[in-house]
């Protein structure tokens, strides 16, 4: 008890100081991990590692979760970090828990360990978490649509780090943005749909077709952009206009099938391929089947375009993984050896 | 005193062999066991045979047996839970498990779970180190382990009862009863393991600073045996095997937040057997039935599980000629069939059709040669000829030299070829070349066996992601093991008192031949030590198992590792003579409370107690 009020102090003391900060727009760094990003590594079912890199590219460390508490195990299946206020959120899917840390020091702040079955991606919006939730798997057993209904969206009071009554899917959720008071959610395993839910009432609204396999989605302009790369058909780049939800898509050619990931930065979108990066503008009514850059990546598993650099992650499960930086005309700027599986870039500024 | 008298009417009834008095040896010698094959065709390699006297001195599941006392090399997921073994640096489906003379390795995945397995439901079980695929088929590259109920034919009512209780409630039953004649033999029994399983977790704390221990561990085995003989006349005999078994387990939780899960699984095996000898002709034919199931529960607290099960019918034609006094050539011909059926593989059947040739020269009392061919024919895979090439020679009382040389195979797995999505129906047969040279030393009480192999592995079987992220099994990495295994036995009787000493010790390189890096979970080294002495009623008994550290990633990153483990039991029991045999015994398990995992974030039981009762009546 006196631990967690200790802590409590200390983290109203740390958004305290964090705000007054934002005022300043000072660009002091907080703390050890200020001004970089960390590389997040799924790991295993017991255990996976956080990296961190600084934006000069010199300051590298492999694992800085467990040095920085005890050795304690963030969990299994690393999945999601978001970030609000001086804090980190680190999702953990195999263990159900989200670990709080201090984004600058990366000391645990707390752990959010109830309310989450297989918790996957989270957003922030007015103090508290939204994290999708897939619940029960549907791996072919004879309750397949249970295990795809019965997914959910866990809101999480970031004051208390508890769990509030979860919003039910009533279908499969996955990745998930919020822009104003909505959150729009993706899943390329068992749905075709975008779904919607209005944060104010809890609900869901209607929900969009956009097509199976659908993933990484943005926002830009009031256009959501979202990337599906469906097996043994056409990749596609979809636009939902979110004004009148209108529907309309990039399709791309054969030789672009299986598209992976997509960023947008700059009013350009980035997706790959394979191991391969290509470039469009966020108008354009066509694909690039130019890439901008290969990497060697195997099994590209993770990829960000940040502050005019592209980040790709190799994943690997049978030893470190390597993560490659290259700025946006596809130069080779750092090659970095991670950790196991790693799927993800998150920028600490 | 009265109460012998009490029982002395029970006497009557025994076997006129009464190996009770064995019974308090630990014996660790090469001797040949029940299983034809087994006895006739294994001249040339390494078999380690571990009797009922050693199973009843071992935790009941076969996971710790094997640990302790052979160079088996073993990695669990928790006292208790999933147990998969290497063998000469080979990879769990790479050895195969043997009952009563048939491959009971899972269609579905390859392996045997070892601690699905209570030794005590055999009479005997048997480590044989190196290639066996020619009589064992697939998966018998780094060597075979095989369960034996032997069943012999003389006027015999005999009953074994053994009974543990343990710490964290670990409760164990074991019957058996033995009623045979010189016409019938049967072997009836069951055994019932179970434990709450909730072990600390020794130096381990969360992040609150509260103690961790082993939530979710639960297990109950449960087992049912009845093996029948009849002796038809004395050139003809009969023989049916049969066992049910169930295993119920949660899974250990690797963190206190996961979501607890549960795995139940069984099996189902029939065999019929019947055995001519006719001079110089002789005869088997086999027909079993093997049925094997699992149910997963992604989430305990709910009904919701994905399952797999196969059904297996098998049948076997043996048939032996001699030659002269020194020539037997033995034509085999199998047959089996398997179906299998899950949420993950849908519905298969796989047909395999094989020959085999066997043939064995007793040249001299010195000198044995052994030879065999066979090959599988099959729609499923390309099958490679498959051979076994081996000599013995015996050099005077002092020294005897083995070698060896053979083709093995590993066949792809239900999961293998048609796990959807993924399944890749295009895969070749992990296939292998071994050469092995065994030197066994006697003198005096003194055993000494030492086995040196190389091994070359190709094709082997791993699962890697492919385009769209979907995950495959493709034949990728060829791989050379070498190493060599030393098994020391000594026995020495001053008086009354008898004192005894196994050890074992293996030395193990298995490299990828591309990277050479050591293939991960495979420990540099591994030895074993076993202690006794028995003086009349008591004896006492030390084991010890040093397992080297592995690596755990395939770049064999020196951070990544799970490190050496040295674990020490202890026991003591008295024979109290009530009946035959009326023994109580008390063991404490990890002595010295070493804080051991062979898995990642998968800890061990400290120091733990267990009391057994062993009657024999």
């Amino acid at each position: 008890m006196k631990f967690s009020k200790l802590f409590l102090i200390a983290l109203s003391a740390s958004l305290f100081i964090s705000c007054s900060n934002d005022e300043e727009e000072s660009n002091k760094p907080e703390g050890v991990y200020d001004n970089g990003f960390f590389i997040l590594n799924e790991g295993s079912q017991a255990e996976g590692t956080v990296s961190f890199l600084s934006n000069d590219l010199i300051t590298f460390e492999k694992d800085v979760y467990g040095p920085a508490n005890n050795n304690d195990i963030p969990g299994g299946y690393l999945q999601n970090i978001f970030f609000n206020g001086d804090n980190a959120y680190i999702i953990s899917g195999g263990s159900n828990v989200i670990n709080v840390v201090n984004r600058y020091t990366f000391k645990l702040v707390d752990k959010i360990d109830s309310g989450l079955v297989n918790p996957r991606y989270g957003v922030v919006k007015n103090g508290k978490a939204y994290v999708t939730n897939a619940n029960e798997y549907a791996w072919g057993g004879a309750w397949d649509t249970e295990g795809n209904t019965d997914d959910f969206v866990a809101v999480i009071n970031l004051k208390t780090n508890k769990a509030e009554t979860p919003i039910p899917l009533n279908g499969t959720g996955n990745r998930i943005i919020e822009e104003n008071g909505k959150l729009y959610i993706t899943d390329p395993n068992n749905s075709d749909k975008l779904l919607i839910v209005n944060i104010a009432t809890k609900s869901l609204e209607t929900p969009v077709t956009i097509g199976s396999n659908a993933d990484s989605i943005e926002e830009e302009d009031g256009i959501l952009y979202i990337l599906r790369g469906p097996y043994g058909s056409r990749s596609e780049i979809v636009k939902v206009k979110l004004s009148d939800k209108s529907v309309s898509k990039i399709t791309f050619p054969e030789t672009l099938d299986g598209a992976g990931f997509m960023d947008i930065e700059d009013d350009k979108i980035y997706y790959t391929v394979g191991s391969s990066v290509y470039a469009i503008n966020d108008n354009a009514t066509a694909a690039s089947t130019t890439p901008i850059v290969t990497s060697p990546a195997g099994y590209v598993y993770g990829f960000a375009v940040n502050d005019n650099r592209i980040y790709i992650a190799d994943g690997v499960f049978t030893k470190d993984g390597q993560a490659y930086i290259y700025n946006l005309n596809g130069t080779f700027l750092k090659e970095l050896t991670t950790g196991i599986g790693s799927n993800g870039f998150y920028f600490n500024d | 005193m009265t109460l012998k008298k009490r029982f002395a009417f029970c006497f009557l009834l025994l076997c006129q062999i009464i190996l009770a008095q064995q019974d308090t040896i630990t014996k660790l010698k090469e001797v040949i066991v029940s299983d034809k094959n087994l006895k006739n065709f294994s001249n040339t390699q390494s078999v380690q045979r571990l009797s009922d006297s050693i199973i009843n001195k071992n935790e009941a599941l076969l996971t710790d047996l094997l640990n302790f006392n052979s160079t088996l090399y073993f990695k669990e997921y928790g006292r208790g839970m999933l147990s998969t073994v290497s063998l000469r640096g080979t990879t769990s489906s790479q050895t195969a498990v043997i009952w009563n003379g048939i491959n009971i390795n899972s269609q579905m995945n390859g392996s045997t779970d070892f601690n699905t397995i209570s030794g005590s439901d055999y009479n005997s079980v048997s480590v044989k180190a190196g290639g066996g695929s020619v009589i064992y088929g697939s998966g018998a590259i780094g060597g075979t382990v095989h369960l034996n109920n032997d069943l012999e034919f003389y006027n015999c009512f005999e009953n074994n009862l053994k009974l543990d209780y343990g710490s964290f409630n670990t409760i164990g039953i074991n019957y058996k009863t033995t009623i045979s004649n010189k016409k019938w033999s049967a072997q009836i029994g069951f055994s019932n393991n179970s434990s709450t399983n909730d072990y600390k977790y020794v130096n381990k704390y969360n992040w609150k600073g509260e103690q961790r221990w082993n939530r979710n561990g639960e297990y109950t085995i449960f087992t049912m045996n009845a093996n029948l003989g009849y002796k038809l006349n004395s050139k003809n005999t009969l023989k049916l095997y049969s066992q049910t078994s169930n295993t119920d387990r949660n899974t250990s939780l690797v963190t206190e937040t996961e979501t607890p899960s549960k795995y139940v699984n069984g099996f189902n095996r029939n065999l019929l057997e019947y055995e001519g000898n006719f001079g110089k002709l002789n005869t088997n034919f086999k027909t079993a039935y093997i049925f094997e199931n699992y149910q997963y529960y992604a989430d305990n607290t709910t009904n919701n599980y994905t399952y797999g099960k196969t059904e297996s019918l098998i049948a076997k034609a043996d048939i032996g000629y001699t030659f002269f006094k020194a020539t037997q050539i033995n034509g085999v011909l199998d047959y089996s069939k398997t179906t299998g059926t899950g949420s993950g593989f849908g519905t298969n059947t796989r047909e395999i059709n094989a020959a085999s040739l066997l043939v064995k020269q007793d040249i001299s009392a010195s000198w044995k040669n052994e030879f065999g061919l066979r090959k599988e024919f099959t729609d499923n895979y390309k099958s490679p000829v498959l051979f076994s090439l081996g000599s013995s020679y015996q050099f005077g009382k002092l020294y005897l030299l083995k070698l060896n040389l053979s083709r093995n195979f590993r066949i792809p797995t239900f999961n293998d070829l048609y796990w959807e999505e993924g399944g890749n129906r295009d895969l070749k047969p992990e296939s292998s070349y071994q050469a092995e040279v065994g030197n066994v030393f006697t003198f005096s009480n003194i055993t000494l066996t030492q086995n040196f192999y190389y091994i070359k592995i190709k094709d082997l079987l791993q699962w890697i992601p492919g385009k769209n992220g979907i995950w495959s099994p493709q034949n990728t990495d060829k791989v050379n093991s070498y190493g060599a295994e030393t098994l020391f036995s000594w026995k020495k009787q001053v008086g009354k008192n008898i004192f005894t000493v196994n050890a074992t010790y293996a030395h193990t390189i298995s490299e990828n031949s591309d990277t050479k890096k050591q293939l991960f979970f495979v420990p540099f080294d591994k030895a074993t030590a076993g202690i006794s002495y028995s003086r009349n009623k008591i004896s006492a008994y030390y084991q010890f198992l040093y397992n080297g550290f592995v690596y755990t990633r395939a770049d064999n990153n020196p951070e990544e590792i799970i490190n050496d483990y040295t674990v020490s039991n202890i026991g003591i029991d008295y024979d109290f003579r009530f009946l035959e045999s009326f023994k109580l015994g008390f063991q404490v398990l990890n002595l010295f409370n070493e804080a051991y995992e062979s898995l990642e974030n998968r800890p061990m039981p400290g120091r733990n107690f267990n009391m057994y009762l062993i009657l024999k009546f």
